[in-house]
């Protein structure tokens, strides 16, 4: 256990040898935000009401998808999928550490500053377009719950999308693919009410919801007690299942692992 | 048991085949064809304790595929691998725990850490308790000047530099067998000295050494056994004496005469040797600088001489000792072929 905390303490080190690229990657995640809470403040302007939602709501969802959407997108996956196609995963793979763990010690270790970060974003639009409603203590705690769950099943996911380095040498192209998916299944962008029934029944059985869409749920307050409760368990269901998966094709990929170049 | 034991050990990559052009990628998306390239084919190896051995062979001849697969890095296509009772691949950590390995082409150390963070890691990450720790890196301090490095970020050391650090990343935790790919490339003269004593004291201390490397002062410097491989496949495996004795025989002598000498009336005097003109002098007909070749078990260096003397007067001269170099540059180039000079 020590050797992983010795792991998130450095990558948490390491993030600030980067503190532009951070902050100008952080810049795309807040002009979408913006976007968003600019066509929502349109939609939902004069006191208006859509699925449950008005617009100090839609703000509060909007701004707990971005935190979410601000976890582990610190290019983990880049890392890693970087580390596998020049060959330096052949280091990696001759230290005393599970490859999984050690990969989630050290998202764990750089999630400060995208938390932090993240924050002081909320703390801003909170600043210029005023408070939103406020969840009570028992959501609040909920909440809480919720979002700790988001940090394994992003980087799962994240995790995932990397391995497929092993498979194709190319990762850019499954990048996209997997931000596209997620921000729209996640219901980071546009809440899962709004989109059509089947497509209402095909993310109520993906894992992405749980990365954004149940702790803004709760924050709101469009999910209480047991059902939420529900959610959070199904969010922490998807963790472990997940995390077995990740474990299955990591044992298929090692076998693929070619190093190029010495 | 040795310490490395691998029988038959086979390594085979599919290779995708894509015709030429724009046409030849697109049809390649429909039907795809492979090509395997066998990497490593049928290598039997042991390895005692405490041996350091040279793995040597020219460009692509599979040292780096073995030593991935010794290391667990790779999974073998075919063949059985043993390291210190542990099957590699299989038990990862445990057979991380009792390797060391050092690539020189990459390192090891945490990019934007300084030095002494990186190996702090690895203190924990092998659990190396503190006095350990600090044993160590006096040694290193010692041999590698590991000191002044410390603080630095490991993106802005020099080559010279980041191989000593990474030198003391790969043995930290007092690995049993240490596998070094290409460890001295790009290094200076006085660092590449420094390295080698450090390997040399390494395998007195009973640490087993597999070195993989072109530079042929390595293995004489620091090995007894060499083991070479081409295609994949092994052609010698012995001690680097054998080596020498068996395939590096021949000695050249460069003579300098006071006056011009007939190269006919040499020949005669010499029938085994061969003898050729100096440089910048006209292949026929008399002159003074001559080059001699002569196999070391045929002619003794003073029956040369003495013929020498007997033909003019020596105005200087100097004598090559065969190299191990010489017998593997001959290797690659395919001029010799062990397998088959040995067997005869």
């Amino acid at each position: 256990m020590r050797k992983y905390l010795t792991l998130a303490r450095m990558q948490a080190r390491s993030v600030l040898a980067y503190r532009l690229n951070f902050v100008l990657s952080l810049f795309a995640l807040m002009f979408q935000l913006f976007a968003m809470l600019a066509i929502w403040g349109v939609m939902l302007g004069s006191g208006r009401n859509l699925n449950g939602f008005d617009w100090g709501h839609m703000r509060a969802y909007l701004l707990v998808g971005f935190v979410c959407g601000a976890l582990v997108s610190q290019g983990a996956d880049f890392r890693m999928a970087g580390r596998i196609q020049d060959g330096m995963v052949a280091v990696d793979l001759t230290k005393p550490v599970d490859y999984q763990r050690a990969r989630f010690a050290e998202v764990v270790g750089g999630a400060w500053t995208e938390l932090a970060t993240a924050l002081l974003v909320c703390a801003g639009v909170l600043l210029l377009s005023g408070p939103v409603p406020w969840p009570g203590v028992p959501d609040l705690a909920l909440f809480a719950l919720s979002l700790v769950a988001v940090l394994p099943l992003k980087f799962l996911i994240v995790y995932m999308s990397g391995l497929v380095c092993f498979y194709t040498q190319n990762y850019l192209g499954v990048h996209w693919a997997r931000l596209i998916i997620v921000s729209l299944f996640a219901g980071a962008l546009v809440p899962l009410s709004f989109f059509p029934h089947w497509l209402q029944y095909l993310a109520a059985v993906l894992p992405f919801a749980s990365m954004s869409a149940t702790p803004a749920l709760i924050f709101v307050g469009q999910l209480h007690g047991g059902k939420a409760l529900a959610l959070i368990a199904v969010q922490f269901v998807w963790v472990v299942a997940l995390w077995l998966l990740a474990r299955l094709i990591w044992r298929h990929a090692i076998t693929r692992v070619t190093i190029h170049g010495g | 048991m040795s310490i490395i034991e691998a029988h038959g050990l086979t390594k085979v990559f599919r290779r995708p085949v894509k015709r030429e052009g724009l046409g030849g990628s697109v049809a390649h998306l429909f039907t795809r064809r492979y090509s395997d390239h066998v990497a490593v084919d049928g290598i039997d190896l042991i390895v005692e304790e405490g041996e350091a051995v040279a793995y040597v062979g020219p460009n692509g001849a599979g040292k780096s595929t073995t030593i991935k697969l010794l290391t667990g890095i790779l999974v073998p296509t075919a063949g059985e691998i043993h390291v210190g009772g542990v099957v590699p691949h299989r038990e990862r950590n445990a057979n991380a725990r009792q390797i060391g390995v050092l690539f020189g082409q990459r390192t090891q150390l945490w990019w934007d850490l300084p030095v002494r963070d990186s190996l702090g890691l690895l203190r924990d990450l092998y659990d190396i308790s503190d006095a350990d720790y600090r044993a160590r890196l006096a040694q290193f301090d010692d041999i590698l000047e590991l000191g002044e490095l410390m603080p630095i970020v490991a993106r802005k050391l020099s080559l010279g530099q980041r191989m000593r650090a990474d030198l003391a990343a790969a043995l930290l935790h007092r690995p049993r067998v240490v596998y070094l790919d290409e460890p001295t490339i790009g290094l200076d003269i006085s660092v590449k000295d420094r390295v080698r004593a450090f390997l040399r004291e390494l395998c007195a201390d009973g640490t087993t050494l597999m070195l993989t490397t072109h530079d042929l002062g390595d293995i004489e410097d620091v090995c007894q056994r060499i083991v070479i491989i081409d295609k994949g496949r092994k052609i010698f495996d012995g001690t680097i004496a054998e080596v020498k004795d068996g395939f590096a025989r021949q000695r050249q002598l460069h003579v300098d005469f006071a006056s011009p000498v007939d190269p006919a009336s040499l020949a005669a005097l010499l029938p085994e040797a061969e003898i050729e003109a100096g440089i910048d002098v006209p292949a026929q007909g008399p002159h003074r600088d001559f080059t001699l070749r002569f196999d070391r078990f045929r002619l003794t260096a003073g029956e040369v001489m003495t013929a020498l003397l007997s033909v003019g007067e020596v105005a200087d001269f100097r004598l090559d000792e065969p190299a191990i170099e010489d017998v593997v540059r001959r290797v690659y180039a395919g001029d010799l072929r062990l397998a088959a000079e040995a067997s005869r």
